[in-house]
């Protein structure tokens, strides 16, 4: 349990995993997480034997009857001893996994040894960082504890936890690895001299400053979450459950709404929770967002690491102009744990068309078009006047240059013909699509990794297709519905040109560096393969 | 090969080897040998008297349907392999497959993060091999089925050497 390696996870993208004995700056600083960590790591387990032995003892206290069972009496010592004994080892087992574990960042590498049977060494490089998070679950919040989380692409666990380090010890070494990930320091990755001890402020770097951009104010996020999809799904589903014991005169229907009505009000608060207070700064280290109630998390996502960006709608949030961002981010990959994972890949949980925008112009700071408000605004509400202008035009200048689904759709897509549609601006493809759904996604041209056009024997019927663009995993799956076919075979050759064009614009992973030598790659570790994104 | 529809105009597509529909049929065979055997059991135990439930048109019915399905299919093995096709562009692989539901892939070579190479126990006796590219995208899915294993490895070292020569981040 805690002597295990912590994710024995593939060695790639940036990971390297060996031995302990295959080497590494012996001379160099080698730090340890907080002490307390053990103790907070493991306070599940002893919350859980805590609850075990005391929950017996305390009803019977509460009933006025002796502290123990007198059948137990008797071997009470022997239960306590055995409680204890279970205890230590855990407790032990931990404070042994805390020992062996130490971390490093120099070099322009974060390196972490954990393990006592199984010694594993990590060490993953700087300048690969797609996100970094501070996460403060209230356990460690209460102690003054966070725990760091780096990440890399490989699209599933963190590459590098450290939990936990003290509050500002944790922001101070994410500043500093976000220093020298993005070349502010002067120096790139590999060059650099042993690090400073990332505790020692004279020598570390400053947290660059940031600028609030928007927060989500608690009762608008209270509005987004009643009138979300899910309580349109409950609502249905009651409903039901009533017509059905109505019609049955059955009542045992009601019986089944308890457990339902629990988790529901669970799920009500783990979105509540995590969703609180949430802040969206912009800073040059990237966009930083801050949330959450009782855990609370900070995720700084640099420049440029953004794959995919969704702005979808639910229908009943159109009552107050509502709208959810969505992102897909390399390191993050799909939502793991459902709770934590779709929190993490928000880029907004509820905001106003206004807002929208704003987050827009961070993730596309140069939206390549002369009129941005009107093309994204078109995205986001747009529709195609009823005539269906057939093929080049899609609207006029009222529906920003957004390519619909030609008019013979209509019968395939009676409602979304209309708006299913693209347009490309010099920096990013838009596609948008629903008419109660609404969606638009965002995918910057030098992040399409593959395309695929698809078509089935109905669409055929109608000359229509699908583009599919694939991206790295995560929630937004960009697609072009329905297409006219002459669209999407232009759109398909067009947006290969306009990806390689973007590809060899793209500036180096040290996004602060000046923009010089793009064509160089920064020299890779030999270890691995010859290409890791 | 004939241009489909779909696909973009004025590309020379390379087919793959018309054995690998021997692989096919394989595949084919043994996928419903298993089916209908599994299909067929309760038209054996209402014949043996073990069950009375599934009268006995049905426990016929439901495994001939099945086997319709699959001649159906195995008629048009040899047409989807012949639908399989691939291109070498100047900045990116073109991959094609399927009659009725037909998808036209685009890889830039920058994209590549790894190729594969394997053999099944089919493909070994008649010298077929299949490659796999890999982005960062897990729903790219470039599968390029029943090559010559000669034509598998010049594809891997000339994948593999235009990658690195455009190679770009993520």
């Amino acid at each position: 349990m805690a002597l295990t390696p912590q994710g024995a996870g593939p060695a790639g993208d940036g990971i390297a995993a060996g031995t302990a004995d295959a080497g590494g700056p012996a001379d160099d600083v080698w730090l340890r997480v907080h002490p307390a960590s053990p103790f907070v790591r493991g306070w599940v387990a002893l919350a859980a034997l805590l609850f075990f032995f005391g929950r017996d003892s305390f009803e019977r206290l509460l009933q006025g009857g002796p502290l123990f069972d007198e059948r137990l009496a008797g071997r009470a010592p022997w239960l306590l001893a055995g409680g204890g004994i279970l205890l230590l080892l855990t407790v032990f087992g931990y404070v042994l996994s805390w020992y062996f574990t130490r971390y490093q960042v120099a070099g322009g590498y974060v390196r972490v040894n954990t393990g006592f049977l199984f010694k594993q060494q990590r060490q993953a490089r700087l300048d690969r960082v797609q996100a970094i998070d501070v996460v403060q679950p209230l356990l460690a919040r209460i102690f003054g504890l966070a725990e760091l989380r780096f990440e890399v692409a490989d699209a599933g666990e963190s590459a590098v936890r450290l939990a936990y380090l003290r509050a500002d010890e944790a922001r101070q070494l994410r500043a500093t690895i976000l220093a020298r990930a993005s070349g502010a320091s002067g120096t790139s990755g590999g060059s650099l001299s042993p690090s400073p001890e990332p505790g020692q402020p004279e020598t570390a770097a400053v947290e660059a400053p940031e600028r609030v951009v928007l927060t989500v104010p608690p009762p608008r996020l209270m509005g987004s979450l009643l009138l979300s999809e899910q309580s349109v799904v409950i609502l249905a589903g009651g409903i039901a459950s009533v017509l059905l014991s109505a019609v049955t005169e059955n009542r045992s229907f009601a019986v089944f709404l308890i457990p339902a009505a629990i988790g529901l009000v669970a799920s009500y608060w783990s979105s509540f929770n995590k969703g609180y207070n949430f802040t969206a700064a912009v800073s040059p280290d990237g966009i930083r967002l801050r949330y959450g109630l009782l855990d609370t998390q900070a995720q700084t996502v640099p420049p440029g690491r953004i794959q995919a960006l969704k702005v979808s709608q639910p229908p009943l949030w159109r009552l107050f102009g509502w709208y959810r961002i969505q992102v897909n981010v390399a390191g993050y990959g799909l939502a793991a744990s459902a709770g934590e994972g779709s929190a993490r890949t928000t880029l907004l949980p509820v905001g106003s068309l206004a807002d929208v925008l704003e987050i827009l112009a961070l993730v596309l700071p140069d939206p390549g078009t002369p009129d941005p408000l009107g093309v994204f605004t078109a995205g986001i509400t747009g529709l195609a006047d009823a005539a269906g202008t057939p093929g080049s035009g899609g609207g006029q200048d009222t529906d920003g240059g957004f390519v619909t689904s030609p008019r013979r759709a209509r019968f395939l897509a009676p409602l979304g013909w209309r708006r299913n549609g693209f347009t490309a601006t010099e920096t990013a493809l838009l596609l948008r699509s629903g008419r109660w759904w609404r969606n638009l996604v965002v995918v910057p041209h030098q992040r399409t990794q593959s395309m695929a056009l698809q078509q089935g024997p109905l669409a055929r019927r109608f000359r229509v297709a699908d583009l599919v663009l694939h991206t790295t995993a995560g929630p937004v799956a960009p697609r072009l519905i329905q297409a006219g076919l002459d669209e999407a075979r232009a759109l398909l050759d067009a947006q290969s040109s306009r990806a390689r064009a973007a590809r060899k614009r793209q500036k180096s992973e040290h996004w602060m560096e000046p923009a010089a030598k793009p064509a160089a790659p920064p020299a890779d570790d030999p270890q691995e393969g010859p290409h890791h994104g | 090969m004939r241009t489909e529809a779909i696909d973009p105009p004025g590309i020379d597509w390379l087919r793959v080897s018309p054995k690998y529909v021997t692989v096919r049929l394989a595949g084919w065979a043994l996928g419903n040998l298993i089916a209908v055997s599994l299909l067929s059991l309760p038209l054996v135990l209402v014949l043996a008297g073990a069950w009375t439930w599934p009268p006995v048109w049905l426990g016929i019915a439901i495994p001939a349907a099945w086997l319709l399905l699959a001649l159906w299919r195995l008629v048009l093995i040899p047409r989807q392999v012949r639908s399989i096709g691939y291109a070498e562009r100047e900045d990116d692989l073109l991959i094609r497959r399927g009659i009725f539901f037909q998808r036209t892939l685009v890889v830039p070579y920058g994209r590549m993060q790894y190729v594969d190479i394997s053999v099944g126990p089919v493909e070994r006796p008649l010298g077929l091999c299949t490659l796999k590219l890999h982005t960062a995208a897990a729903a790219t899915s470039a599968e390029i089925p029943g090559l010559p294993a000669s034509e598998g490895a010049r594809l891997r070292e000339q994948l593999s050497a235009r990658g690195e020569a455009r190679l770009a981040g993520l």
